[in-house]
């Protein structure tokens, strides 16, 4: 079978970093679409889940500036995800690793070949998406309201037959004035508000793509 | 230690560990109040499952902040379970512009804001954590 050399290379690289430092639990390589780019092949870990964590942080961190590291400390092992050129490396360390050590050597090794890669071969292809729908605006407020949108749920039936049977949990909104958004979706459950062709959309969100209720979006859902 | 009530116990040895907690809060806020005054530090936000207080030097920011900072929590725990990390102990989100903190406290979420320059273990370990 043949496979992306790009992603065989940086496979390997991971491979390599792990067999070097066993403190490492998984590791993976994502592009900012939210695409794995590859991964250690012993990680039972579900990097899809991880990844729709990821990047729902990534997609409210404008006033930050975007994200460049984020790291979490638990009691049982730490998780780091920072950005190495134009992707970002995911590496969870049990909490006996030397981390340090660790994350200087992904640190170091993870973005050289990524450049090395990049000079001689070709970028990963972008996530495949279904065609948009057209729906109809309606604003979810509250201050610390959730950052779902809401489709009815005839829709997120079809988007998953489209993706044979698996579960949508992102979608993209693009407004009449070109401006796009991702953000997590689920079924709307105001039984009066079905079968409307509405999106109900968190104000936060709304703002975000300057668009007001009852205008009329693109909303196409991503791969799961 | 047990969580079941003693029958002889007296109402002011009821009242004591919720005197404690107390404390701790006063505690806590009195650090937050010479941390935030800090240079390079943006400001803070502190929630319980009933109420936040905020104290942001930009007030034009604290919805931003806040939805930013409520969504970390919760992609933090998800991502914890999906890597069995365990407890978090702490969060640590960096962007280009500057960076938050993210702890939480007894049964309260703290984000402390900051530039990218401050030193957060600094402000870690000064919270007393």
């Amino acid at each position: 079978m043949s496979r992306d050399p790009y992603a065989t290379g940086l496979e390997t690289a991971l491979a390599e970093i792990k067999s070097l430092c066993p403190g490492i639990k998984a590791s993976f390589l994502f592009t900012n679409e939210g695409t794995i780019v590859a991964g250690d092949s012993d990680a039972t870990v579900d990097t899809k889940r991880a990844l729709h964590s990821f990047q729902s942080v990534s997609e409210k961190a404008s006033p930050i500036g975007g994200i460049l590291k984020l790291s979490i400390a638990g009691s049982n092992g730490d998780l780091q995800i920072s950005q190495a050129n134009d992707m970002y490396l995911a590496t969870a360390i049990s909490k006996d690793a030397d981390e340090k050590y660790l994350l200087t050597i992904t640190g170091v090794i993870v973005p050289t070949v990524l450049k090395l890669l990049k000079t001689i071969i070709h970028t990963p292809a972008p996530p495949k998406a279904a065609p948009p729908q057209q729906l109809t605006t309606k604003k979810i407020t509250g201050f610390f309201a959730g950052d779902s949108a809401e489709v009815d749920r005839k829709i997120l039936t079809e988007w998953s037959d489209f993706f044979k049977g698996q579960t949508i949990n992102t979608i993209q909104i693009q407004a009449p004035n070109g401006k796009t958004t991702r953000c997590k979706v689920k079924a709307i459950d105001d039984e009066r508000l079905e079968g409307k062709g509405l999106i109900r959309i968190p104000e936060k969100t709304l703002k975000t793509l300057r668009v007001k209720e009852e205008d009329v979006v693109g909303v196409k859902p991503l791969a799961p | 230690m047990s969580s079941l009530e003693d029958p002889t116990e007296t109402e002011e040895e009821k009242k004591a560990p919720k005197k404690k907690l107390k404390g701790k809060n006063n505690e806590l806020q009195e650090r937050l109040r010479s941390i935030k005054i800090r240079q390079g530090i943006i400001g803070y936000i502190l929630r319980t499952s009933r109420s936040a207080s905020i104290d942001l030097k930009d007030p034009t920011k604290i919805i931003d902040y806040a939805v930013l900072s409520s969504t970390t929590l919760d992609a933090a725990a998800d991502l914890s379970e999906t890597f069995e990390l365990g407890e978090i102990q702490n969060i640590l989100l960096e962007g280009k512009d500057a960076k938050i903190l993210l702890l939480k406290v007894e049964d309260q979420r703290l984000s402390i804001f900051m530039d990218r320059n401050v030193d957060h273990e600094k402000i870690y370990r000064d919270l007393g954590m």
